[in-house]
């Protein structure tokens, strides 16, 4: 099928451009380690811990799915250089799905986070990490889900501001509060009860919130129910969006 | 005269502005025949590249209908696109790719398969001359190599019509007469080219018939030649070495019949005649019989540029640094 066949072409052209510069990759896993190695030893004696779970239990799983969301929100750089180029109007002439323009570059992106997911996930249980391997497997897919809603955002952000002095102010505004209200640096439970409910709001509070019991191997939990909820429905319209600024781009 | 290729009927398209709506293309009607160099000459934000994106389907007119080799580009935009190359202002080049590797993914884009591709790749590099910098990165290339590169993707898939947006724009001298050799080759093999560009020069060397665009409409249609035969005419400036005589001078003048027109004030005089070529030996003989000293004289036959005078009342040089965008 030609859809499929397009998606597999343009993942394959971004593929090769990760793989001859690998040092992207590299780059993004220093951002996990960093904050394993510079910030994870401060919770140790602020947050309380219990039944033989470490501090990185608490706080690797978010970690992991910050992650995700990292390297989705700054791929509007890229497709920025692509629209310059001429590349993204090229491929627009040709009969190739507007689908697949978007979801070659998104899963190349998928691709690197799972990577850089796995790699980090390996380093941090010699440092105390313990999580349930099928916990994981299903965290893994919540994180698919974030890396293709964020990386679609960041892609149709790009078609549709084209040019990094407007991309810079949006993904920078929108990258601190999700950070902050997302619970992974501390715990939720320490906020005031507004600042809790304002983490609500946020899509990327319950995809943390679900990292942490599924790591910790709790699968049927309702935070696992209201990430999943959350999410299928954000990728779908995310997505749909992006496609849409793909269709629409005007060089 | 075989089908035209392309046909357009009343296009318009309308961008809004601060300032109200801006009517971008205002009326054009088109006919590009097959195998033949249409260049479409303009000044910047004449409208010639918003037209070229209409036809190439990556915008969408308001009212009017496009057809390519028999395809409307707004209800079949699919058979439009397999039927079309297209190679925009920016190229499109994949800069982080070889230039092999940008050809074959094009292909197979086009749905050839793996080994068609290939071989159609290998085929363009040697027809392009890309032979030597094929297997490189293309972040590598010179701007004259990305442009001959952009060209052959463009002709990947063997397209009924190449669409290309100001081709030779920023090129250097030398690269641009390459491009030039590079784009008659296209007509060689059979390709039907549909170029804009702001170069008269351009359009002049390079177009087997164009058109002339001014603020959205088509001000001229014709062969290069045909063009500056409907206008000026050719044009002698003579440099007189004083001004004593400039009565006989104007009654001589206006007995000659080969004279259309000619203004004379203090000692220079400006003739515009049918063709030059054939009446300057009668006028020196003339002035020399008359005892008419000349200083300087000089033959200037027409250009587009007159053409473009003609027709909008500006000089198309003129309009190159008002500027604008498209």
């Amino acid at each position: 099928m030609k859809l499929v066949r397009d998606v597999g072409l343009l993942y394959q052209r971004k593929l090769m451009e990760t793989l001859r510069n690998p040092i992207y990759i590299v780059m993004s896993m220093l951002t996990p380690v960093l904050y394993l190695v510079l910030f994870s030893p401060l919770l140790k004696n602020l947050v309380p811990t219990t039944g033989g779970r470490s501090v990185l239990d608490l706080f690797v799983p978010g970690l992991l799915v910050i992650v995700a969301f990292f390297n989705g929100l700054f791929v509007g750089y890229g497709i920025i250089d692509e629209i310059r180029n001429g590349v993204i109007e090229r491929f627009r002439a040709t009969p190739t799905s507007r689908f697949a323009i978007l979801a070659g570059p998104v899963l190349r992106d998928t691709t690197n986070v799972l990577v850089i997911v796995t790699v980090f996930t390996l380093v941090s249980i010699p440092f105390g990490f313990h999580p349930d391997f099928v916990g994981w497997l299903i965290l893994l897919v919540i994180i698919i889900m974030l890396i293709i809603t964020t990386a679609s955002f960041g892609y149709g952000l790009g078609l549709i501001l084209k040019e990094e002095d407007r991309l810079s102010p949006i993904v920078q505004g929108v990258n601190l509060p999700i950070l902050l209200l997302s619970g992974v640096l501390l715990p939720m439970e320490l906020a005031p009860t507004w600042l809790q409910v304002l983490a609500h709001f946020n899509p990327v509070y319950y995809s943390v919130e679900a990292a942490r019991v599924l790591c910790a191997g709790t699968i049927w939990d309702a935070k696992v129910g209201y990430a999943f909820l959350f999410m299928v429905p954000l990728t779908v319209l995310v997505v749909a969006w992006a496609t849409r600024a793909v269709r629409r781009v005007v060089a | 005269m075989p089908d035209p290729v392309v046909v357009t009927k009343d296009l318009k398209k309308y961008f809004s502005s601060r300032s109200g709506p801006v009517q971008a293309v205002d009326g054009v009607d088109l006919e590009v025949f097959p195998g033949e160099i249409f260049g479409f000459l303009g000044p910047n934000g004449a409208g010639k590249t918003t037209t070229l994106r209409i036809l190439t389907t990556l915008a969408k007119a308001d009212s009017g209908t496009a057809t390519i080799a028999g395809f409307d580009v707004s209800r079949e935009p699919g058979k439009v696109r397999r039927n079309i190359g297209y190679v925009g202002q920016a190229g499109g080049a994949d800069r982080p790719a070889t230039g092999r590797e940008n050809l074959i993914l094009q292909g197979r884009l086009y749905d050839m398969t793996p080994q068609q591709a290939k071989d159609r790749a290998a085929e363009l590099i040697t027809a392009l001359d890309l032979g030597e910098f094929a297997d490189r990165i293309a972040h590598t290339y010179s701007g004259g190599q990305l442009r001959r590169l952009d060209v052959a993707l463009g002709i990947m898939h063997r397209p009924k019509v190449l669409f290309l947006d100001e081709p030779t724009t920023g090129l250097d001298p030398q690269n641009r007469a390459n491009l030039w050799v590079q784009i008659e080759k296209l007509r060689d093999m059979g390709v039907t080219v549909f170029l804009t560009t702001h170069y008269l020069e351009e359009a002049d060397a390079l177009s087997d018939r164009l058109a002339i665009m001014d603020h959205g409409r088509i001000v001229a249609e014709g062969t290069p030649v045909e063009l500056k035969k409907q206008v000026a005419g050719d044009t002698i400036s003579v440099g007189l070495r004083d001004d004593s005589r400039n009565e006989a001078i104007a009654t001589l003048l206006g007995q000659r019949p080969y004279v259309r027109d000619f203004t004379l004030d203090d000692c220079r005089l400006r003739i515009v005649v049918e063709e030059g070529s054939k009446v300057m030996p009668d006028l020196l003989r003339l002035f020399d019989q008359e005892g008419i000293e000349i200083a300087t004289i000089t033959l200037a036959v027409p250009t587009l540029d007159d053409v473009f005078l003609n027709k909008t009342g500006r000089t198309l040089r003129d309009t190159e640094s008002a500027g604008g965008g498209q």
